[in-house]
C-alpha cells in the first residue's frame, strides 16, 4: 500500500512547487508587458504633447463655407451601396410624379435625348429616350414624338423579370436594379412601348466609371449585358429639381410634376399649370390606353404648330452633300 | 458642276447663319434698364449662389473658361465679350434667354437677376455701377408687407397690402399682386394678378378643387409685381383651404407585377393549393407501395410457416 501512496505524495509535492514556480514566471511575465505597455503608452503621450498645434486643413462644407479642420479628424464619407440601393427602391413619400408632352411644340431639337445620353452615360445612338417620326397615313401631317420609358402603373415589365431586378416604386417610377438584373431581356419582350434597351456592348464610360458606387436612381455606372431604361431623372426629382430632358428642351415640349398636386411644371419656362386643366383644355391622351398598362406619361396632340415640318432623313442626306 | 456650285452656296449660307447666331440683339429701350440698388458684397456673395445654381453648368466658373459645348457656346461671365454688355443688356439676356440659354424669368425674380449680375460685374475692376434713380411711383413706399386671409363664405383669398410711407403705415393702393400657390418644382398661379384697392385690399378667387397636403393645408406666396418701385416684396402663408390629399403609395395593391409579399390571393392560394396537393399524391405513392410491401412480406411469412 505504501508503494502506492508514495508517488502520489511525490507529485503532489512536485504539483506543489511547479504551482509556485509557474506561479512566479507568470508575474514576472505579467509585470514585464504591463511596464513596457505603460512606458509605451507614456511615451505616446509624451510624443502627442511635444507635437506642434495639430494639422489643420481646408474644408468645402455642402452650405459653401470654408472651415478647418484637424487632419486626423477628416474622414471619407463612403457612399454607401446598400443605403443606395434602398432609398432607390423606397422612392419619393407622397408623390406621384407624371409627365406631359406636348406634341405641338417638338421641333426635333434633341436637346432631351442629348442631355438624357449625357447624364446616363450613354452614347449616341443609345436611347432612353427617342424622338419618333410619325404620320397616321399619307394625307395627314407627319410630326415628331419624343418617347420616354411610361412609367405604367400596370407594368407588364416589372411582372415578367423573373429575379425582382426591375420594380415599381410608390411614386410611380419603375426602376431597373442592374445588381440584380441577369440580362433576361424579357422585359424587352414585355415592353408594349419599347422603352428599354440592352446593353449589348461595353458601356460607354466603362473606363472611367471603374469603381465608382452603383447609383440605382441613375443606373450609372452601367453595365454590359444589362437592361438600362428611362428613370424619369429620380435623382434629380429627390433634390427637387426637374428631369434632365424637361430642363434641356429649348421648345416646352416636356412638362413634369405631381399628379398628387395637380400641378406640372414646364422645363423651358418654368411656368407651372394645373394638370388636370392642361389635358382637359388641350386633349390630353395616353399612348395605347387599350393594353390597360395604365401610363404615368400623357400626351398632348400636335395642333397649332407654328413651324414646318423637316424631315430628319432629309436634314440628314442635305448634310452628307454638304 | 452645278452640283458643286450649290454645295458652295449651302455652306456660304450655313456660315452666314452661324455668324448670325452669334449676335445677339438687345432692344434698344432695354439697354439703359439699371438696377434699383446698388451692388454691394452682400449682394455678390448672394449673385454667386444664384450663379452657382442656376448659371454655373453651363457657364462654368467665371475666368476658367471651363463652359460647356453648346451652340452657340456660352460666354464666360469674366470675359471681355459678356462684360461689353451693358447692365440692362444683361437683364434683358437672363430674363428672356434664347436658345439655348434658357428664359429665368419665371425662376429668377428681378431682384434676384440684378443680384446675379452684380456678382458677375465683379470680374470686371473697371466696372463701375449706374444706380437708377429712384421710381416715383411707388412714392417712396417702404417696408412693403402682404397678409394673406381667407374668407370662408367666398372661396377667395383676400390680400392686404401696406407700407410705410413718410413713417406712417398705410395701404398701398394700385399695386399688382399675384398669388400662387407652392408646388414641388415651382409656384402655380391662382387666379391672375390683380391690383389693389384703395384701401390696399385685393380678392382672389381660390380654386375649390386644388388639392392641398393630408390635411388640406396649401403654402400660398404673393409677391407684388412691381419690384422697382416697392422693392422685393413677398409674403409666404399656410392656410388650410386645400382639398385634403391623401393617395396611397402606388406599390401598395396585390397585383401581379408586385413583389412576393404583394401577390394575389388567387395565385396564392392556387400555388399553394397545387403545390400541397402534388406533394398529397406522392406521398399518398409512397404509403401505396409500402403497404403492397408490407402485405407481400406477410403472404411470404405465411407460406413459409
Amino acid at each position: 500500500m505504501s508503494n502506492n501512496t508514495d508517488p502520489i505524495n511525490e507529485n503532489e509535492a512536485q504539483g506543489n512547487e511547479n504551482t509556485r514556480r509557474a506561479f512566479f514566471k507568470k508575474f514576472g511575465l505579467i509585470g514585464a508587458v504591463a511596464a513596457t505597455g505603460g512606458a509605451a503608452i507614456y511615451s505616446g503621450y509624451r510624443y502627442e504633447e511635444s507635437k506642434p498645434d495639430r494639422d489643420l486643413v481646408k474644408v468645402l462644407t455642402a452650405d459653401n463655407r470654408l472651415v478647418e479642420v484637424p487632419r486626423d479628424q477628416v474622414k471619407d464619407v463612403k457612399v454607401d451601396l446598400t443605403r443606395l440601393q434602398k432609398l432607390g427602391r423606397e422612392g419619393l413619400k407622397g408623390h406621384r410624379w407624371v409627365m406631359v408632352i406636348d406634341l405641338a411644340k417638338c421641333r426635333n431639337a434633341r436637346q432631351c435625348v442629348a442631355a438624357c445620353q449625357n447624364a446616363h452615360h450613354l452614347r449616341p445612338y443609345e436611347y432612353h429616350i427617342n424622338t419618333l417620326v410619325m404620320q397616321e397615313s399619307k394625307s395627314t401631317a407627319p410630326y415628331y414624338m419624343p418617347k420616354t420609358c411610361q412609367h405604367c402603373d400596370n407594368p407588364p415589365c416589372v411582372a415578367v423579370c423573373p429575379v425582382d431586378a426591375t420594380f415599381k416604386r410608390q411614386d410611380g417610377i419603375v426602376l431597373i436594379d442592374n445588381e440584380r438584373c441577369i440580362g433576361c431581356r424579357f422585359c424587352i419582350a414585355a415592353c408594349p412601348y419599347s422603352a428599354r434597351m440592352f446593353h449589348w456592348e461595353e458601356p460607354l464610360m466603362a473606363e472611367e466609371d471603374k469603381g465608382k458606387v452603383y447609383n440605382i436612381e441613375l443606373n450609372v455606372p452601367q453595365r454590359k449585358g444589362t437592361i438600362s431604361k428611362c428613370l424619369f431623372s429620380s435623382d434629380r426629382l429627390r433634390e427637387g429639381k426637374l428631369p434632365y430632358c424637361v430642363s434641356a428642351c429649348p421648345n416646352g415640349v416636356y412638362y413634369f410634376g405631381d399628379e398628387n398636386q395637380d400641378a406640372v411644371t414646364n422645363g423651358t419656362t418654368k411656368e407651372t399649370h394645373r394638370l388636370s386643366e392642361l389635358l382637359r383644355v388641350n386633349g390630353g391622351y395616353h399612348l395605347m390606353p387599350e393594353l390597360g398598362t395604365k401610363p404615368r406619361v400623357y400626351y398632348l396632340p400636335p395642333k397649332n404648330r407654328l413651324f414646318e415640318f423637316v424631315d430628319p432623313r432629309e436634314q440628314n442626306k442635305n448634310q452628307e452633300k454638304v | 458642276m452645278k452640283k458643286r456650285y450649290l454645295s458652295l452656296l449651302l455652306i456660304f449660307v450655313i456660315t452666314l447663319r452661324l455668324s448670325a447666331q452669334q449676335e445677339w440683339i438687345v432692344p434698344a429701350e432695354n439697354l439703359s434698364k439699371l438696377s434699383t440698388f446698388a451692388f454691394s458684397d452682400s449682394t455678390r456673395k448672394a449673385g454667386m449662389n444664384l450663379y452657382i445654381t442656376n448659371c454655373k453648368s453651363c457657364h462654368g466658373d467665371p475666368g476658367k473658361n471651363n463652359v460647356i459645348k453648346l451652340v452657340p457656346p456660352p460666354v464666360d461671365p469674366a470675359s471681355d465679350r459678356m462684360q461689353a454688355n451693358t447692365d440692362g443688356g444683361m437683364y434683358f439676356k437672363i430674363s428672356q434667354g434664347r436658345m439655348p440659354m434658357p428664359t429665368f424669368k419665371n425662376i429668377l425674380s428681378p431682384t434676384d437677376v440684378w443680384v446675379v449680375i452684380s456678382y458677375l460685374r465683379s470680374f470686371n475692376p473697371k466696372y463701375a455701377q449706374e444706380v437708377a434713380p429712384k421710381v416715383l411711383t411707388g412714392a417712396m413706399v417702404q417696408n412693403v408687407k402682404i397678409h394673406l386671409n381667407w374668407l370662408k363664405e367666398k372661396d377667395q383669398v383676400q390680400a392686404v397690402v401696406s407700407g410705410t410711407k413718410d413713417k406712417i403705415e398705410q395701404p398701398v393702393a394700385g399695386a399688382e399682386v399675384k398669388l400662387f400657390a407652392k408646388r414641388y418644382f415651382g409656384n402655380l398661379l391662382i387666379d391672375e394678378a390683380r391690383n389693389t384697392d384703395a384701401q390696399g385690399q385685393v380678392l382672389f378667387n381660390f380654386p375649390k378643387d386644388l388639392p392641398g397636403d393630408s390635411t388640406g393645408y396649401v403654402q400660398l406666396l404673393a409677391r407684388l409685381s412691381d419690384e422697382e418701385a416697392y422693392g422685393e416684396s413677398k409674403s409666404e402663408t399656410t392656410l388650410q383651404i386645400g382639398v385634403p390629399t391623401y393617395k396611397p403609395p402606388l406599390n401598395e395593391q396585390r397585383a401581379m407585377w408586385n413583389v412576393v409579399q404583394k401577390t394575389p390571393i388567387w395565385l396564392l392560394l392556387s400555388y399553394t393549393f397545387t403545390v400541397l396537393a402534388v406533394w398529397a399524391f406522392i406521398f399518398y405513392v409512397l404509403f401505396q407501395i409500402r403497404a403492397i410491401s408490407k402485405s407481400g412480406l406477410s403472404k411470404d411469412q405465411d407460406t413459409i410457416d
